[in-house]
């Protein structure tokens, strides 16, 4: 099919003859065109109904927004947009967290007025449970999520408060109101204790020292007798309820009570967590250490501040535990309890104080509510336990974001079996695309492609290696006019390491302050073999699209 | 340790011997540099020509400099002197101004104004946040406190925004609403887009106002333990009319100034009537305050004046008819014009033979970025010679560090190849304190209009190539005519655009002759005025080049290193100014190309822009008009009609950007085409200024326009004028070690220009009334 094309300059240098090259046939640039009359991909209608209020923005009017005194938090965080479908100002709520912890807060204070008369006891004595649990696994959670420590002895730093406590109590009759403030010392002076191997040991290493410093504990407790090795625990701390009060206030008050330290214990997570402990810890996870290190984040005295920090509320919640049971039991110190906990933090969710009241929640309902069910119930919060680990990223609370990216996974999935490679735009994509000029672009550009591809053949490639620059033939130049108006990122150019004598090719970056790349160790000896060979390397980008 | 790079600039480009001229250089991974003075004579390494070629020369200045790291304030910002503190306002306060942000949001903080320490959190500030928020805070040394705005600002419109903040009860409130008419912004009424936003919240503490903190117009201050402080948090847009209040300005206050510009007469502390003070001659840098306490602004690396301000509405053009409707004042963060770097070395020219020169530099292995030349020109004390070559060196800063090959998505089908780029361009590439060109975008999208010589150029040195076209450039380039002068033993001097400018006529009129650069494009109307007066008076002239006498630029006399151009509507241009502004801030002209202004370059030289392209060049063939006795002495000792098929550019003397004879346009009627090129392949394109309507055909292989003409003709009081017609001709002249029909041509016109004598032919002139 090879023809020959005359240079038309070929006229100027008439003592010459006319330079005659082999070509290709000519075929219309708008063969393509005219072959393309509809989409190979199933269309489906796209766009999605506003079945909710969206509020408009304020416009004119003058927005007041107030504050958590003395914060600079607002209320709620509301953010202003423009709707990229309508231009329309609309506001939208950009973190709902606030909201939820309300409704929450309002359920909690509610809850003793909806529970059934007859489960009433089982549930305010399982619910001031909950409020106990939920503040030490807020604190653990510090210790396990912000701090990256994995310490398993935080029940154990508990078990320890509450004994001392009550032990203090019964040697020297304090009030109830020192058992949290004693159980803080012991707490602090345990966390000292435990914190001096986590800045040697980490992870499983870790976990397993912690692991024996329970089982230590549990069996000195069950073998001591002036802990109570014989009546299975050690009573009589001061209780911090009025002694005349009924069965029932007992219960409601004791509930409230518990609430109040799981409300201690958020704010205590707020504020390590939030803060600027907090943002160190998290920009030095585990294995990263020594990014962040390099970084200037002196993490390891991080890690320390929180875990004392924690093990002292620990402590400071063994005291009250203490005084709300009248005592303590080696039960703090037994494995399933450990196990139980950790169950309440994996299923709400590591790193999360959400996860850790919902959690919490979770377990301690089936543990202390469901007791019909005996050992079953067990084998559910197992199961619970299985089921989120196998399937959940970040437990419960972890679930939008995963299945967000579940989505986003699917859904390029299936654009990708869809769309052609290089080819137009799917609705789903233009719709997403700001700039709707980029549509048409990716419909010129696959024209373009496909026709150009048709071009090339040898004769063409033979054509640029006698004579890279200058006056081509009709294919030839389509094909380098194609080439040259390519996009800046990743457009191949020349390097020159010696003037005249060596040539590479590298891959422009396309953005300002950023060197090109080398693709390629090849040395060429003149520019004409640097431009054939980066012409070789366009065309075979463009036949492999 | 790292790297090894050096880098350096001259406070001056021409010197005569006397003068005092300071070095300046950067050095990055060592203390010492080997200094040595070089006198540049050819600057191309291509192997058909003669190779690199310079004369070292004994000096004082040779030898072992100390070097060490030097850092460049880069950006355009605004500093008050305020040395009683006003601007450190204690009590409530209000900060206003109009603003049309080019690059909102994009995660970069932009600061409008404001007292503001970024290192230390303390002063106080309006910004736009990474968001493209309307922001205002303060700090107090340790927090920060703020307020953001409901929606973030859109890009390329007019806004009036306010922040007050009332001291008593901590209150802050912005106001932020469109300024925009039918005129002065991107979107237009019928997107139907609300702009406004008014937000007001309790804020926790009092700001604390150091002394020492500096206010700041589109800037905020920074500390580096190594550098010290310097300026960050760049705007990159247009601010007019800002202003400080001391106290908290009403709602109505504010919808007052917004449509006025005008703000109320109480409680100024400082109000910068940005379209204040502005000259017939031009705009200086000083931004006046028309505030009780005259707290005048000062613009660093030169913020652009005479913009249209948030009420020009498209009714007048010029800053001189309506000076109120031009009150912006454009800031961009990666603007430079002086790199105000220590001196390294200051030295008083010597009495040394006029010509080109450079310090070069030398650390590690001296190849790449471990040699530099830094370059200027030294003039005769007295002129003594008959020839005088002007260097083009105002077109030198436009194409100062162009980035053309990296960021242009046009240089490859415009240049017909792939760029060919070396270590230097990778490293002008990389470095964002080296500037840019006239051919650039600033990183917000507009275009660059300023150029100055105050910094390091690197392609304004020997041995360098223009990456996107294979071929030297500019000064190199020039350096090939410097070299045929110096083999053929010519007596001539030097001489810079800059001394014409400055000293008009005076400078060329001691000269017989004056050869023009390569490409001596961007003219100002002085150093216009001053060619055509020369050529008028006697003087004779040989424009070496193509695509000359193009763009008319402004020059500051005081300042003469930096340059401004305005591209607009018509010319090959890199952007376009934005409608209203192609009036040049320093001297009040109409910028854009000198054809649209009337003074198309065939008025002075015969020739002018027609074509240009890279991918190839052509000889050129006498035309039949050559044999007539008035210019074919030119042809003497020269075989055959074929000149310069040969070149260090392509290969030949015709081409890259070549110039017409046109009748039309002005070229002088008595003028001869000597010889033309023809044959240019496709990638040669008919220029955008003959273009009424495109239409296929306007191309080398098409249109007979595309050529480059060689134009002779005679001037008053025995002048003459010999155009060349095309860049690549002075690329022919060192082919074959000088010995080429091209250099022979060339020197036959020089030999009779330079002479006292009259152009020889000058008295056939009588009609033909030849029988054959």
């Amino acid at each position: 099919m090879s023809r020959t094309w005359i240079d038309p300059l070929s006229g100027f240098e008439p003592e010459k003859a006319p330079r005659e090259v082999a070509t290709n046939d000519y075929l219309s640039p708008q063969t393509t065109w005219n072959e393309t009359t509809r989409f190979k991909p199933k269309m489906y209608k796209v766009g999605r109904l506003n079945f909710f209020y969206k509020w408009p923005g304020h416009g004119g009017h003058l927005w007041s927004r107030t504050r958590y005194w003395p914060t600079r938090r607002r209320v709620l965080n509301i953010g202003g947009t423009y709707n990229q479908k309508t231009m329309r100002r609309e506001k939208t709520i950009l973190d709902k967290r606030p909201i939820w912890w309300t409704i929450a807060f309002a359920a909690f204070l509610l809850m003793p007025f909806a529970v059934p008369g007859d489960l009433w006891n089982t549930v305010m004595t399982a619910a001031a449970v909950f409020g106990i649990y939920a503040a030490v696994n807020l604190c653990w959670m510090l210790i396990i999520g912000t701090a990256g420590i994995y310490s398993l002895a935080s029940y154990a730093v508990v078990g320890a408060a509450a004994y001392g406590a009550t032990y203090i109590a019964i040697l020297t009759g304090i009030p109830w109101w020192m058992l949290p403030l004693a159980g803080a010392a012991i707490g602090l002076v345990f966390g000292v204790i435990i914190a001096l191997p986590a800045m040697r040991l980490d992870g499983f290493y870790y976990a397993l020292l912690t692991l024996g410093v329970v089982e230590l504990g549990r069996v000195y407790v069950i073998q001591s007798r002036v802990f109570g090795s014989a009546t299975g625990g050690l009573y009589g701390a001061p209780s911090y309820l009025p002694d005349d009060l009924s069965q029932q206030d007992q219960l409601l008050y004791g509930y409230y009570a518990s609430l109040l330290v799981m409300v201690a214990a958020l704010f205590l997570y707020r504020f390590v967590n939030g803060k600027r402990l907090g943002r160190v810890l998290r920009m030095a996870p585990e294995k990263k250490e020594a990014f962040a290190e390099a970084c200037g984040v002196d993490y390891r005295r991080a890690r320390v501040s929180v875990f004392l920090l924690s093990s002292t509320a620990i402590g400071a919640i063994g005291g009250f535990y203490a005084s709300h049971f009248g005592g303590a039991s080696p039960n703090l110190f037994s494995f399933d309890t450990l196990l139980l906990a950790l169950a309440m933090l994996v299923i709400g969710g590591i790193g999360r104080s959400e996860g850790a009241v919902a959690g919490t929640a979770i377990v301690v309902f089936i543990d202390r509510v469901l007791i019909d069910w005996g050992p079953l119930r067990f084998v559910l919060i197992g199961l619970i336990m299985l089921l989120v680990v196998l399937f959940l990223r970040d437990g419960l609370f972890g679930i939008k974001p995963q299945f967000r990216a579940w989505r986003d996974k699917k859904k390029s999935e299936r654009r990708a079996t869809r769309a052609e490679k290089g080819g137009e735009m799917l609705p789903e994509e233009a719709t997403e695309t700001e700039n709707k000029d980029e549509i048409y672009y990716r419909r010129f550009d696959k024209m373009q492609r496909d026709f150009i591809k048709r071009l090339v053949t040898n004769e063409i490639i033979e054509e640029h290696r006698s004579r890279p620059l200058g006056q081509h033939s009709e294919a030839l130049d389509r094909l380098l006019i194609y080439f040259r108006r390519q996009g800046q990122v990743d457009k191949y150019a020349i390097l020159v390491t010696e003037e005249f004598k060596a040539y590479r090719i590298v891959a422009l970056s396309g953005h300002r302050g950023t060197a090109p790349r080398v693709v390629e160790d090849k040395v060429y000896l003149n520019p004409n073999e640097a431009y054939h060979a980066l012409f070789l390397r366009r065309v075979q980008d463009l036949l492999e699209t | 340790m790292a790297e090894l790079k050096i880098f350096g600039y001259a406070n001056k480009i021409s010197v005569k011997p006397g003068d005092a001229i300071t070095f300046h250089v950067n050095a990055d991974g060592t203390s010492t540099a080997q200094a040595q003075l070089v006198r540049l004579i050819h600057g191309d390494t291509h192997p058909a020509g003669p190779g690199y070629k310079e004369e070292e020369i004994l000096s004082p200045l040779n030898g072992a400099w100390d070097v060490r790291k030097q850092f460049t304030q880069v950006g355009s910002y605004c500093t008050v002197e305020d040395p009683e503190g006003r601007l450190a306002v204690d009590g409530s306060f209000s900060l206003c101004a109009f603003v049309y942000p080019n690059h909102p949001g994009d995660g970069l903080r932009q600061c409008l104004l404001g007292r503001w320490d970024a290192f230390g959190n303390r002063g106080y500030g309006l910004w736009l946040n990474p968001a493209g928020l309307l922001e205002f805070g303060y700090g107090n040394g340790q927090e920060v406190d703020y307020i953001d705005g409901e929606v973030p600002l859109l890009k390329q419109h007019w806004y009036f925004v306010a922040a007050t903040y009332d001291a008593k009860t901590g209150v802050a409130t912005l106001y932020q609403e469109s300024a925009a008419n039918r005129y002065n912004s991107r979107l237009g009424k019928v997107a139907g887009i609300d702009y406004r936003s008014h937000v007001r919240e309790t804020l926790r503490f009092k700001p604390v106002n150091p002394p020492e903190v500096p206010f700041l117009l589109a800037g905020a201050q920074d500390f580096h333990t190594l550098r010290g402080t310097f300026v960050t948090q760049g705007l990159n847009g247009k601010l007019d009319r800002p202003s400080v209040y001391d106290r908290v300005l009403t709602r109505e206050d504010l919808d007052a100034y917004r449509k006025s510009g005008q703000g109320p007469a109480d409680g100024i502390v400082a109000f910068w009537d940005t379209s204040s003070g502005y000259t017939a001659e031009g705009i200086g840098d000083t931004v006046v305050d028309i505030g009780p306490h005259r707290l005048h602004a000062v613009g660093y690396n030169r913020p652009v004046r005479a913009q249209t301000g948030f009420n020009w509405n498209g009714k007048s053009h010029s800053f001189q008819v309506a000076p109120h409707e031009f009150g912006g004042i454009e800031f961009h963060d990666d603007a430079i014009i002086d790199c105000n770097w220590a001196v390294t070395r200051s030295w008083t020219v010597p009495e040394l033979r006029s010509g080109a020169y450079g310090i070069r530099l030398r650390i590690g292995d001296g190849t790449g970025i471990r040699e530099e030349y830094i370059v200027f020109f030294v003039r005769a004390r007295q002129p003594k010679a008959p020839i005088a070559f002007l260097v083009p060196t105002a077109s030198y800063l436009a194409y100062a560090n162009e980035h053309l090959s990296f960021d242009a998505e046009i240089m490859q089908p415009l240049a017909g190849q792939s760029p060919i780029l070396s270590e230097l361009d990778i490293e002008m590439y990389q470095t964002e304190s080296f500037g840019l060109s006239l051919y650039d975008t600033h990183s917000d999208g507009a275009g660059c209009c300023y150029s100055s010589y105050r910094r390091p150029i690197l392609n304004m040195r020997p041995k360098a190539r223009m990456s996107s076209m294979g071929v030297t450039w500019q000064l190199p380039a020039d350096l090939s005519v410097i070299a045929w002068l110096e083999h053929a033993g010519y007596d001539y001097e030097v001489l810079t655009d800059e001394d014409l400018h400055l000293e008009g006529l005076d400078a060329l009129k001691p000269y017989r002759l004056v050869l023009t650069g390569t490409h001596p494009e961007y003219v100002s109307e002085a150093m216009l005025d001053a060619t055509e007066d020369y050529v008028e008076q006697g003087g004779r002239l040989i424009y070496m080049g193509g695509n000359g006498y193009y763009w008319n630029i402004g020059m500051r006399t005081d300042e003469p290193w930096c340059v401004e151009v305005r591209k607009l509507n018509s010319g090959m241009r890199a952007w376009q100014a934005r409608p209203g502004e192609y009036h040049m801030a320093t001297n009040g002209q109409k910028s854009g190309i000198w054809k649209d202004l009337g003074r198309p370059p065939q008025k002075l030289t015969g020739v002018g822009f027609i074509s240009e392209g890279f991918d190839s060049a052509r000889p050129f063939r006498r035309m039949p008009d050559s044999w007539h006795r008035r210019v074919d002495w030119m042809f003497e000792g020269i075989e055959g009609e074929m000149l310069g098929d040969f070149g260090l550019a392509h290969e030949a003397a015709g081409g890259l950007e070549i110039d017409r004879y046109d009748l039309a346009l002005g070229t002088p009627p008595h003028s001869l085409i000597v010889a033309s090129s023809g044959g240019h392949s496709d990638n040669y394109v008919t220029v955008t200024e003959e273009v009424l309507y495109p239409y296929p055909g306007l191309s080398g292989s098409h249109d007979y326009r595309i050529r480059a003409d060689m134009v002779f003709f005679t001037a008053p009081n025995d002048g003459a004028v010999f155009s060349t017609g095309s860049i690549a001709f002075g690329q022919s002249l060192p082919f074959n070690n000088f010995d080429n029909n091209i250099a022979k041509l060339l020197s036959n016109i020089v030999n009779s220009f330079q002479s006292q004598k009259k152009v020889p032919g000058w008295s056939w002139t009588l009609e033909e009334k030849q029988i054959r």
